[in-house]
């Protein structure tokens, strides 16, 4: 399911907010309003988590994140960093890295198994991505763009790119992602998908301007409609195992 | 406009009516101005690809556009080519709108563009722009202070937007333009014709409303506010605090005052005459002139759609210069063709600033920013090749002295000579002595100093220009020998070495070819003599010194060569600084030892995973091809369906057991007898 929010009367929730299929990562802000949207969606599966990078709210831009772990600029401060990672889960390994594009979020864009970034990322970085969060890396462009960050956003079951992104692009990226890509908008006709979208594996969350045709194409190019945390064997077992004998 | 354009455009009056109105047949808004019509992503083409996805899956156009290499036949080797540097080096070619290179080409040209680094920012960019007039043409339109035109002739005429439309009214340019024809009809009409131009500066005033081109009504004032000598006007002065109390000072504050009252008593004597006006110009800057017009109880209102600023400099407000600016503003620029226009136009915008008419080629802006380049965040950039500085700490305590590439090379020599012979560096001024001392003699002993020199320089200076000094060096025969040994297919240098003396060696060793700026050490590394290398680096070879490429000995060597390298360093942690050298690390052969003995038992271990799996996978067939009545029968239970090992709470019906409710279903639709039970 797609859902609606705003950051303090701002639409680019993608700026505010990381999401991914073992945690979520939301800016400190002044107002409980936007926090409260993810609370009722994802507490009761995923730890919401509360952060800052060196002092600022545009987290969502400023780091890089899956299941599996969650890179952090240069300029977070040891405490912020402690604080991360008191509140992520054991399992996901945390790491600040030394890079000159020191907006993450903006040049790499990463599902659980593969990640796109910048033609001009170090390469120390490039294998710190691959370790910490175990994908495999391509160096490539969004419709010309180096900015692959911001430009694509990507789940393990679809992506949307930017809008001018030719059918070919899409789909030599799709092929090299092996996730169905289409291009499309957020907000109202923004191209910076990643910055009015975020999403995992059975949600998002994207701009208060986002149109009901934009929110179609979201969620059926990310196959939100019939995802669910997967509760079937828990919860579900008896009834299904009554109906069934 | 630049002097270089041939035909001076004609020019046109908006109030020479017959004229004017002969220019308005027919008339279109230029091409240039016009935006393609907002691109919507069309909500059909994207539910069709939606459609066409969930039917076949992530698509298989496996093909790398950038490079044009064909499709793959395994992902394997589709990632691999994504992480190739040819497919990276590619990528940016193609964003700074150059073709690809092909892989042979991109391996030859490897070694130029290492020099001169040919993704460049700066050179691309002007390739780019000629590549694309179009666009460059439709930025240079928007951004101009004119308006663009054609008519039914294939003239070209531009009209300043300030008297087509208010700065906060947005004219749309989508397809036909229809709203700027339109504006541009209405000046020809009779009413439109009266106008009123105000200006306001350093207490001059002067205003005047027109009706075509006679002056209806006009008035000029000047009082004494502004210090002549130091310059600005004395309220401005004030507003730093610390208001100067002489007598002067007083004066000029009385008289601004004055001039306020003044200039609000003409305009509202004008109040009548303005009504009537269509357009009311107006020049004034700062907030102080601005207070005069639109101070309190002014007929004029900011807000009003009429009154707009004048888009260009004026000089000081006199009844000629009003005069003047009335007729800039009402004058059309026609150019006879489309051609004629575009080359004026970029002209005109490539030179900064543009000067607004013929007639205001006298005025000058004094202070022309320099037209300094808008950086496109969207493209990559060059990143600006930076040296680290060498760290050396001295024994005293002056803390680090940083030596640099701006150092002369002498010091850096004396401090390598002196840490190789064991003997610790004591502070920064015996080096500067020694460095004097060296070299008064340097030409003699040193024939390699020069030689470091240039290749310094070089890296500064761009390729083109080949450093004399480099040509001069003449290589010595001992030094051509054993770079003629390390090519041959001996595997010892030791012979040649020996012949040399201590400190001859150690030149030879260093000496770089002036063809690609490899030393023996590079040679022998690119050679694949593991050796020869351990060899030259005892004998003095510095592991730092990088070739034409930027590649030290360890970066250029083979996989196989670079194991020499690090057991080398292991060897002798204080020979040399490594930290230049790129070597990784020290590598001892207990160490080599303990990986390789790691590697082998990795390898074990998979093995005996991959033992434990086919196992598993017999047990699991052997059950599979038992039929259930068996199964219910036997030792140890699987699922029923796949064979696979059951879960804590296994799945089941009438005894049969399975791993997940899929299988359970299944099993249940093969066997539909069953199903009475």
């Amino acid at each position: 399911m797609a859902l609606r929010v705003q950051f303090e009367n701002n639409n680019e929730v993608g700026v505010f907010s990381k999401l991914t299929n073992s945690y979520c990562l939301v800016a400190i802000g002044g107002s409980e309003n936007f926090y409260s949207v993810f609370e009722a969606e994802l507490a009761d599966t995923i730890p919401v988590v509360h952060i800052s990078i060196a002092g600022c709210r545009i987290i969502g831009r400023m780091t890089v994140a899956n299941k599996n772990g969650l890179l952090v600029p240069a300029s977070t401060t040891d405490t912020e960093l402690q604080h991360i990672r008191n509140s992520l889960p054991d399992n996901v390994k945390v790491q600040r890295v030394e890079e000159r594009l020191s907006a993450l979020g903006n040049v790499i864009a990463c599902n659980d198994y593969v990640a796109l970034v910048h033609p001009d990322l170090d390469k120390d970085t490039e294998e710190i991505l691959a370790d910490t969060l175990d994908v495999e890396v391509f160096r490539q462009t969004v419709a010309g763009n180096v900015l692959v960050g911001s430009y694509t956003a990507l789940s393990n079951r679809g992506g949307l790119v930017h809008p001018k992104t030719t059918i070919q692009d899409q789909d030599e990226l799709s092929s090299l992602l092996q996730v169905p890509l289409v291009a499309g908008t957020v907000n109202r006709g923004s191209d910076v998908v990643a910055a009015g979208l975020v999403v995992n594996d059975w949600c998002a969350f994207c701009g208060m301007d986002t149109t009901s045709t934009e929110i179609s194409v979201i969620e059926s190019v990310f196959k939100l409609n019939d995802a669910k945390p997967t509760a079937i064997t828990s919860t579900m077992r008896a009834s299904l195992i009554d109906s069934m004998s | 406009m630049s002097s270089k354009v041939d035909v001076k455009p004609k020019t046109v009056r908006i109030y020479e009516l017959d004229q004017f109105e002969k220019l308005l047949k027919g008339i279109k808004v230029a091409a240039c101005m016009i935006t393609e019509s907002h691109q919507v992503v069309d909500e059909a083409s994207v539910l069709k690809r939606l459609r066409a996805l969930t039917l076949n899956g992530a698509s298989d156009g496996n093909a790398c556009s950038c490079c044009g290499v064909g499709p793959f036949d395994s992902r394997a080797q589709q990632t691999a080519h994504y992480k190739n540097h040819w497919h990276t080096y590619n990528l940016k070619r193609k964003l700074f709108g150059k073709s690809p290179l092909s892989l042979g080409q991109f391996n030859s040209r490897r070694c130029e563009d290492e020099n001169d680094s040919s993704v460049s920012g700066s050179d691309s960019e002007t390739e780019e722009k000629s590549k694309n007039p179009d666009s460059d043409l439709f930025a240079a339109a928007t951004r101009h202070c004119k308006a663009f035109f054609t008519n039914h002739k294939g003239q070209v005429f531009c009209i300043y937007r300030c008297i087509l439309h208010h700065k906060k009214e947005q004219l749309s340019t989508d397809g036909e333009g229809t709203a700027w024809v339109e504006r541009c009809e209405r000046l020809a009409l009779p009413g439109f014709q009266r106008w009123a131009v105000l200006m306001v500066s350093g207490g001059h005033f002067a205003g005047a409303i027109f009706a075509g081109s006679a002056v209806v009504l006009h008035k000029t004032m000047h009082s004494y506010v502004t210090r002549r000598g130091q310059g600005q006007g004395q309220l401005n002065r004030d507003q730093h605090g610390n208001a100067p109390r002489s007598a002067g000072a007083s004066l000029r504050r009385y008289n601004q005052a004055q001039f306020l009252e003044h200039v609000q008593d003409i305009i509202s004597s004008w109040t009548e005459d303005l009504v009537g006006c269509s357009l009311i110009l107006y020049r004034a800057v700062g907030s102080l002139n601005q207070g005069a017009l639109f101070g309190k109880n002014s007929p004029l209102n900011r807000d009003d759609m009429r009154v707009r600023a004048l888009p260009f400099p004026t000089r000081k407000p006199t009844y000629k210069e009003v005069q003047r600016v009335h007729e800039t503003v009402a004058s059309l620029e026609v150019y006879d063709t489309m051609e004629l226009f575009q080359k004026a136009l970029i002209a005109s915008t490539s030179k900064g600033p543009t000067k607004v008419n013929q007639e205001a080629n006298v005025e000058r802006t004094k202070k022309q920013k320099s037209p300094h380049k808008p950086i496109d965040r969207a493209k990559s950039r060059e990143r600006a090749p930076r040296e680290l500085p060498t760290q050396v700490m001295s024994s005293e305590d002056e803390g680090p002295c940083f030596i640099d590439s701006e150092t002369p090379v002498g010091w850096i020599k004396t401090l390598s000579e002196q840490s190789s012979n064991g003997v610790i560096t004591n502070s920064r001024k015996d080096l500067l002595n020694d460095h004097v001392l060296k070299s008064d003699h340097s030409d003699q002993s040193e024939p390699e100093v020069p030689e470091v020199k240039g290749v310094k320089k070089k890296k500064k200076k761009t390729e083109d220009k080949p450093p004399a000094k480099k040509t001069a060096v003449k290589i010595p025969d001992n030094v051509k020998k054993i770079w003629k040994i390390i090519s041959s297919s001996d595997t010892t240098l030791e012979p040649i070495l020996e012949e040399l003396e201590n400190d001859q060696l150690v030149v030879a060793c260093n000496m770089a070819d002036p063809k690609d700026g490899n030393t023996a050490l590079h040679k022998a590394a690119i050679a694949d003599k593991p050796d020869m290398v351990t060899q030259l680096l005892s004998a003095g070879g510095d592991p730092c010194v990088k070739n034409h490429q930027l590649q030290t000995p360890y970066a250029a060597a083979p996989p196989t060569t670079r194991l020499a390298f690090r057991m080398f360093q292991a060897q002798y942690p204080d020979k040399y600084n490594y930290n230049k050298s790129q070597i990784p690390g020290p590598v001892t052969p207990e160490q080599l030892e303990q990986e390789r003995e790691r590697k082998a038992q990795q390898k074990r271990a998979k093995r005996q995973r991959d033992k434990e799996k086919q196992a598993e996978r017999n047990k699991t067939n052997k059950f599979l091809s038992m039929t259930d009545s068996q199964k219910v029968k036997a030792v140890e239970f699987r699922c029923f369906f796949c064979g696979t090992q059951l879960p804590r709470e296994p799945f089941e019906y009438d005894s049969y057991q399975f791993c997940s409710i899929k299988c359970l279903q299944n099993h249940r639709n093969l066997r539909p007898l069953h199903k009475s039970a």
